[in-house]
């Protein structure tokens, strides 16, 4: 028990933010363990409590990474963010190197951790450490008129790399991430009118991207022929397998009235392929009703207000804009996954925080929140012993 | 100046203000699903996703009475491939080995296979036929092959059980074994025993399980235990014998062979129980094969001919109005009754002969006088006879389809005066080989008439749910006098009558001929004229163990024809085959008998063999076979010579002798 009361002493930060997460982590175990059933059934052991024990794992080491993270002085995390770079990059390119291809299509997001065997979404990461570095940058030129050709080899070019080695095989992530930097550097006091430039940029590197890949005949074709038909199909509405994953989401949430069915009474759960992850939020209006629905919404939109909060307290631009950086696509992802189930957005795969399986998207969460809750702990902290000189890393990130 | 708190935050309120607005909008979808489109999407919800699933019920066994297997359910296995399943590597590492096991099971090649296979996956075919109807231990094996035994989900593999029912005694008796099939249209057809006993007995009741869609073409059960188990259903026991049913199968098979006739059968009744041992239908294919094509035995009403006239002579016989020393004038073989002659198959005729005679004979005037001279002024007497034995009735056996007899009477559409006549000797009324059959048997079984039957037991494993005894018909067709005279008729039919061909000094029976015209109303008849040839009678006419009835339609005239030729034969075969073929143990318990007298020959030769190496045994007394092997095993090489065989008399070197190399040893033998 001493050891308990004494971790509990050391949690820092915004208690809320604690509550918050704490909560959708509990919410989250009663619809993974239901959805999971049919994945069990069908992957032959038929043994649920499997996929409950993995659910929890995921969640531990979460809470673990994010107590971790919670600990390390946010500053810390300027000069991480610049070595981290390299490494994201590295490990993007190792993902698009092994890929495995399903039904022809490249489709390589994933990464084995050698020892460990675990599989690693490492877009994921990558979209983390994007933001602190994109954070970075703008706090560190926070007191400098922006020029635009300044700006590109030191912020844009990270970016574009990053996101060069993500679109192949994760359209949709890349974009998200991309809006979310394009929305960074808004708030960071980036001048709107080169906003503009770099998002035509943008577009027309996607441009060119497609139709390279259209002129090759491997997988990448495969790939980009498969966007293409998903992108008209949301506006022909033509029967495709996302059409058919939509109209079940739609069954689970109109059959879930008010009330709901009950846990574990879902039925849709067995025709949504990716029913513990993708479509959760269908399952949980389906098991729990509007007020399930809700409950999550309200959680979410909590969520963001003390994030905004946090943010408004922090003192350094840093504090504030690394708090952002991180926090709002945790909150953004959720408004996305939840606009899919309800056919407000095309199918993109993004999985709901917390509340979905998998372990990268619960652990990339709960770094993020952590580095949120870092941020919210050394609010009181004295301005001045944000630069630390004898730190290597910071020096490091200074004289860049 | 880049930025300023201020303007993070100022910022920061228009995006978190946006991203409000986004979930805002998401409720407001969230609320049009469920409030504005519900109904829709609920009734898309509400299509069955739970489903009864039927578990059906293994059909019972159809055994013989020596408890021989004749009609079983075996499940069978269609294997596919879902080609497109497999992952690439998967797919790549497994694909030569599995064609190559395909190989080997199938005989195909392997290069052969895996083109056919690579094709499937290209064409994205996710039905790909391995292996049709194949039993269960082949089935094993498949599913043991490589890429095979990742299952469906890895491997692709398909798995689809049916169960079929065989019949392993092949095709004897099928068609009175039976099935119960169902076309594609739902109509069932049930023919023989296990289509009669399959509904009551043999097909159980079938299960039912509560199971639940997860997905296309899944389910899985909602429940750990079956809502309802399935019962399976009894076994039933036939009362055929299948030692019996080979004999007449076969010797009906012969026949019908020799004779390219169309169709025929046989059936062998137990007398006293009435229960059926054997019955075989075949009929000819285009090819001149000859398979189970109807049960012509028990579905066929034809015109029984001379068999009949024991009927009408009986009639007579049991109404006192003639007795078998009457005398009835058969004439030159012709005969006119009431505008139409009546022929005689012996040309010139027969003269005035006694009435056991003409029924010897089996003349057809002889008959049609005794029965028009007496009855014509009274038909009603006549049929009234009919009728107490029930011949005017079916029997009522359990195969479905047995056919009507036709008896005409007065009134009807088919009677005139000459419907008397012509019925005395077994025309212008129908009947089916088993009705006529059932009558002979009761001549046997001293009167009483009994029903046939095909049912002996119904059992659980080895509980008797049901068993079934003999039915009487008729407690007594006739006195006992009657029944002396037309045994003593039936008797002399096979030792001088129409039926002496078949006579054996050895076996005893009794019996009549019957050669009915078939079809003799057709146009062509006279360029093809076509019979019927019957025999029916029991045997051995002393106690009657069975009865048998052989009919084979239209046999080939240019073979022959006639009763005693073309079916007598039959009856014969069966009859002689079944008490001297039939073993009257079904397993010889052992070879290894050990004869005393043997063993201690052998122990003497071993004795001897092991002392005497180089010198000369003494062989006298000793069996002359042993004798020449223990002189050619010895360590000097001799020649033995052998003069006769038995026990060894004379040796032409004395014992005690050494053998010198290459030396003549004679030996004499009585």
């Amino acid at each position: 028990m001493g050891k308990m009361q004494a971790i509990f002493k050391n949690v820092k930060g915004d208690r809320l933010i604690w509550a918050i997460v704490t909560l959708l982590a509990i919410l989250s175990f009663l619809p993974v363990y239901s959805a999971a059933s049919n994945l069990a059934y069908k992957g032959g052991t038929g043994n649920t409590f499997a996929f409950f024990i993995k659910h929890f794992m995921h969640l531990f080491l979460g809470f673990v990474i994010m107590y971790g993270v919670h600990k390390i002085p946010y500053r810390y995390f300027r000069g991480l963010s610049l070595v981290m770079i390299p490494i994201v990059l590295v490990l993007l390119g190792l993902t698009m190197m092994q890929g495995t291809t399903i039904q022809g299509a490249n489709a390589s997001r994933w990464i084995r951790i050698p020892i460990v065997g675990m599989s690693f979404q490492t877009s994921t990461l990558a979209a983390v450490v994007i933001m602190v570095y994109v954070a970075r940058y703008m706090s560190k030129v926070k007191d400098k008129v922006i020029a635009f050709k300044e700006s590109i080899l030191p912020l844009w070019m990270p970016v574009f790399l990053v996101l060069a080695l993500i679109l192949p095989s994760n359209f949709s992530t890349a974009a998200i991430i991309f809006l979310m930097v394009l929305i960074l550097v808004f708030l960071g006091g980036y001048p709107i009118r080169y906003l503009g430039v770099i998002l035509g940029s943008g577009l027309v590197c996607l441009v060119l991207f497609v139709m390279i890949a259209k002129l090759t005949t491997g997988p990448l074709n495969v790939k980009v022929v498969t966007w293409e038909n998903r992108i008209k199909n949301y506006s022909n509405n033509e029967d495709t397998e996302a059409d058919y994953q939509i109209e079940k989401a739609k069954i689970a949430i109109a059959s879930g009235e008010i009330w709901g069915m009950g846990p574990g009474k879902s039925r849709q759960k067995n025709f949504l392929p990716q029913s513990s992850s993708d479509f959760i939020f269908a399952i949980v209006i389906e098991e729990y009703g509007l007020l399930g629905g809700f409950l999550i919404m309200i959680l979410y939109m909590w969520l963001l207000f003390r994030i905004v909060i946090v943010a408004q307290k922090s003192d350094t631009i840093f504090g504030k804009l690394l708090v952002l950086g991180v926090g709002l696509p945790i909150v953004f992802q959720a408004l996305i996954n939840m606009a899919v189930a309800v056919e407000l957005f095309p199918v993109t795969g993004q999985t709901l925080p917390l509340i979905s399986s998998g372990g990268t998207s619960i652990w990339m969460t709960c770094l993020a929140l952590g580095i949120i809750l870092s941020v919210s702990a050394k609010r009181d902290e004295i301005k001045e012993q944000e630069i630390n000189e004898d730190d290597p890393l910071e020096v490091l990130s200074e004289t860049i | 100046m880049a930025v300023n708190e201020k303007g993070i935050l100022n910022r920061l309120y228009f995006v978190a203000g946006c991203m409000f607005i986004f979930g805002i909008a998401v409720v407001f979808k969230l609320l049009s699903i469920q409030f504005l489109q519900g109904d829709k999407y609920r009734a898309l919800a509400s299509e069955r996703v739970v489903e009864d699933v039927v578990i059906p019920a293994n059909r019972g066994n159809v055994y013989s009475i020596n408890g021989n297997l004749l009609a079983t359910s075996i499940p069978k296995y269609d294997i596919r491939l879902d080609a497109l399943t497999p992952s690439n590597n998967r797919f790549e590492k497994y694909i030569k080995p599995l064609c190559d096991s395909l190989s080997k099971y199938s005989g195909k090649s392997s290069s052969q296979l895996e083109k056919q296979i690579r094709r499937a996956r290209a064409h994205k075919n996710r039905y790909f036929l391995l292996a049709r109807d194949i039993g269960y231990s082949d089935y094993i094996r498949l599913r043991n092959f490589p890429l095979l035994e990742l299952g469906a989900f890895k491997g692709g593999l398909i798995v689809e059980q049916t169960t079929k029912r065989e019949h392993p005694m092949g095709g004897i008796a099928q068609r009175t074994i039976g099935y119960e099939r169902v076309d594609e249209d739902g109509n069932i057809t049930r023919p023989g025993i296990d289509g009669a006993f399959g509904i009551r007995y043999l097909r159980g009741v079938d299960g039912q399980r509560k199971k639940q869609q997860i997905g296309k073409g899944q389910w899985k059960p909602l429940n750990d235990a079956n809502e309802i188990e399935p019962k399976d259903g009894y076994d039933v026991y036939t009362t055929i014998d299948v030692n019996i049913q080979d004999i007449a199968h076969h010797s009906l098979l012969k026949q019908l062979e020799l004779y390219k006739a169309e169709h025929g059968s046989v059936v062998v009744m137990e007398v006293k129980t009435g229960e059926v041992r054997a019955i075989s239908n075949l009929g000819r294919t285009r090819s001149g094969k000859y398979y189970e094509k109807l049960n012509y035995a028990v579905g066929e009403s034809h015109e029984p001919g001379s068999t009949f006239k024991v009927i009408a002579f009986m009639a007579a016989l049991e109404d006192k109005v003639i007795d078998t020393s009457t005398v009835v004038d058969t004439g030159n073989g012709r005969k006119r009754f009431y505008g139409r002659d009546i022929n005689d198959s012996h040309w010139g005729g027969y003269g005035e002969i006694s009435a056991a005679k003409a029924l010897e004979v089996s003349s057809n005037i002889g008959l049609a006088t005794i029965i028009d001279e007496h009855y014509s002024a009274n038909p009603e007497k006549f049929l009234s006879k009919i009728k107490q034995w029930k011949l005017n009735k079916p029997l009522g056996v359990s195969i479905i389809g047995e056919g009507e007899p036709d008896i005409p009477e007065p009134g009807k559409k088919n009677w005139s005066r000459n419907a008397l006549p012509s019925m005395a000797y077994g025309y212008n009324l129908e009947l089916t080989p088993l009705q006529t059959l059932a009558f002979y048997n009761a001549i046997a079984n001293n009167g009483e008439l009994v029903k046939p039957r095909f049912l002996k037991a119904v059992k659980e494993f080895d509980k008797e749910i049901e068993s079934f005894d003999k039915k009487v018909i008729v407690e007594k067709i006739c006195t006992d006098e009657t029944l002396n005279k037309i045994k003593e008729v039936l008797k002399n039919i096979v030792v001088r009558g129409t039926g002496k061909k078949l006579y054996s000094e050895t076996f005893s029976m009794a019996g009549k001929t019957g050669t009915a015209r078939t079809e003799y109303w057709m146009k062509d008849w006279k360029d093809n004229p076509r019979y019927v040839s019957s025999f029916a009678g029991y045997f051995p006419v002393e106690n009657p163990k069975y009865s048998c009835i052989v009919v084979i339609h239209k046999p080939s005239t240019k073979v022959g024809f006639y009763g005693a030729d073309v079916s007598g034969p039959v009856f014969k075969r069966v009859a002689q085959k079944i008490f001297t073929d039939t073993p009257l143990v079904n397993e010889i318990k052992s070879l290894n008998v050990k004869v005393e007298s043997v063993e201690k020959e052998y122990d003497k030769f071993y004795e001897m063999s092991e002392i005497y190496k180089t010198i000369m045994p003494n062989l006298i007394g000793m069996p002359a076979m042993d004798a020449v092997v223990l002189l050619e095993n010895m360590l000097v090489d001799v020649k033995v010579e052998l003069d006769g065989t038995g026990i060894v008399k004379e040796q032409s070197v004395n014992k005690n002798v050494k053998l010198k190399k290459n030396q003549i040893v004679v030996l004499k033998a009585s």
